[in-house]
């Protein structure tokens, strides 16, 4: 048997799905080639064995203690160095105010009436269950979802295997809560999506104001650790309440 | 290399755009929205695009100078021309933007201090495909099995050896977590590019790791 050389389309691909860079269409083509081309299998062995050698083995050089200071320091000097006109700092301030007073008001609003948080990532399931694909990474790997979100939000989210449980990771995808871009992981059951978003629960949201189902569609709402967290599902009630306490309980992070 | 056809059905686009996150409630509030950091100074900008990923841009800067002093500097100096270009920075990915950054510090930094150590790209493609070996029997052996018992010295070697360009892309996806969209921001190159250099990374890595057993 020859291996196929790194050149060959399929390798490529072989190496693209285990990233989770594949949509479902070309992942389920080359899933189907590694189930009958062993080379491919094999390819698919050696790179999961590496990324795990590196995830689990190889430590990560730690900053040196005082390169951010003095950054902030040399960045700083730049700044004294060239003053600007004070009319611009007058239009920003102008600008600043407009922004909070302006884009702001509606998300700071939010924070303080979970229903419209609510309403909003209803819609955002509502219309991922209508886009050809409800998440932007298709991966039922934990190690490939959360680091996805990595550079696309501040904080990744927490992400948990909840498989044996019967609720597969799907992938997730980035939903937008007024301004600020929000973590969505997407888990199935049988055959119900559950959208879960996390939205750092800057606001203090209260459980209790939280409304139980909007259009049909059930919430369960939580806070952990500063993190509000909404699952919303046509799910039954009680089987959202479920998952929304496995999720809390299980201890699998990455 | 992977045609262009491929990747247009092959990579997905990130739903992360206006279209994706317009809802009623929220296009009441999105008609004023341009740069939510329009408003800020220069400082404030880069204390929130640029110092978030200070650790990333110090890794990646120790993978490319291969010490911790040199790594420094570059990050520092890296620091700083991302400070005079912060306006420049029209939203996206901030991460990649700024490893774009810290990667042509240290290729410039490289090129003063270590000309010798620097080969293009097309030096190492030229060599790769004249030593290429298809046929390599070896398919399934227990590989994997082999590559676990690797210690993290012998990794951090075989990783360090790399062409710079395959090292370079198999720290970013591989070690950064960064998607092959970012890693095609931060150095350069179109995403067919990324793809094949990964997999051209890892085998190398695989067959040194193999070879050191």
């Amino acid at each position: 048997m020859t291996r196929p050389t790194s050149d060959d389309s399929s390798v490529l691909l072989v190496h693209a799905y285990l990233d989770g860079e594949l949509d479902p269409a070309n992942a389920l083509g080359i899933t189907q080639q590694m189930d009958t081309v062993p080379a491919l299998a094999a390819e698919a062995e050696r790179i999961k064995a590496l990324q795990q050698l590196i995830r689990e083995r190889l430590p990560r050089e730690e900053t040196p203690p005082g390169l951010r200071a003095r950054i902030e320091t040399s960045v700083g000097g730049l700044r004294r160095e060239r003053p600007r006109p004070s009319w611009r700092a007058l239009a920003a301030s102008i600008a600043l105010t407009a922004m909070v007073t302006g884009t702001s008001t509606w998300f700071i609003a939010g924070s303080q009436q979970p229903t419209m948080v609510a309403d909003s990532l209803v819609s955002d399931h509502i219309r991922a269950l209508m886009a050809p694909e409800p998440v932007d990474v298709v991966s039922s790997d934990r190690h490939t979802v959360k680091p996805w979100f990595n550079g696309r939000i501040p904080n990744s989210p927490r992400v948990v295997d909840l498989a044996r449980e019967n609720f597969p990771l799907i992938g997730g995808r980035v939903d937008v809560l007024g301004q600020t871009p929000v973590s969505t992981l997407v888990y199935r059951h049988a055959k119900h999506l559950i959208s879960l978003t996390a939205v750092p629960a800057e606001g203090g949201f209260k459980l209790d104001r939280s409304p139980r189902s909007i259009n049909g569609y059930n919430v369960v709402h939580w806070v952990e650790n500063g993190v509000s967290y909404w699952a919303i599902s046509d799910l039954e009630a009680k089987e959202l309440e479920d998952f929304a306490r496995l999720f809390r309980t299980s201890q699998t992070e990455l | 290399m992977i045609g262009v056809g491929v990747m247009s059905v092959t990579y997905m686009q990130a739903r992360t755009g206006p279209t994706k996150s317009e809802s009623a409630t929220m296009r009441l509030v999105a008609s004023g929205a341009q740069d939510p950091m329009s408003g800020l100074d220069d400082n404030a900008r880069f204390r929130s695009i640029v110092m978030p990923y200070i650790d990333e841009a110090y890794r990646l800067a120790h993978w490319l100078t291969g010490n911790r002093t040199d790594a420094e500097d570059v990050v520092q100096d890296a620091s700083l021309r991302a400070f005079r270009a912060i306006r420049e920075f029209a939203g996206g990915n901030a991460r990649a933007w700024l490893l774009s950054i810290v990667r042509n510090t240290a290729y410039s930094w490289l090129r003063k201090n270590r000309p010798t150590t620097v080969l293009t790209v097309e030096d190492i493609e030229a060599v790769e495909l004249a030593n290429a070996k298809p046929g390599d029997p070896t398919g399934e052996t227990p590989e994997a099995a082999l590559i676990a018992k690797v210690d993290a010295g012998q990794l951090r070697a075989a990783i360090a050896a790399l062409p710079t360009p395959f090292r370079e892309t198999l720290v970013l996806r591989d070690i950064e977590g960064l998607d092959y969209r970012e890693i095609a921001e931060a150095t350069d190159v179109p995403i067919g590019t990324v793809m094949s250099r990964l997999a051209r990374a890892r085998r190398r890595l695989i067959a040194t790791l193999k070879e050191d057993r």
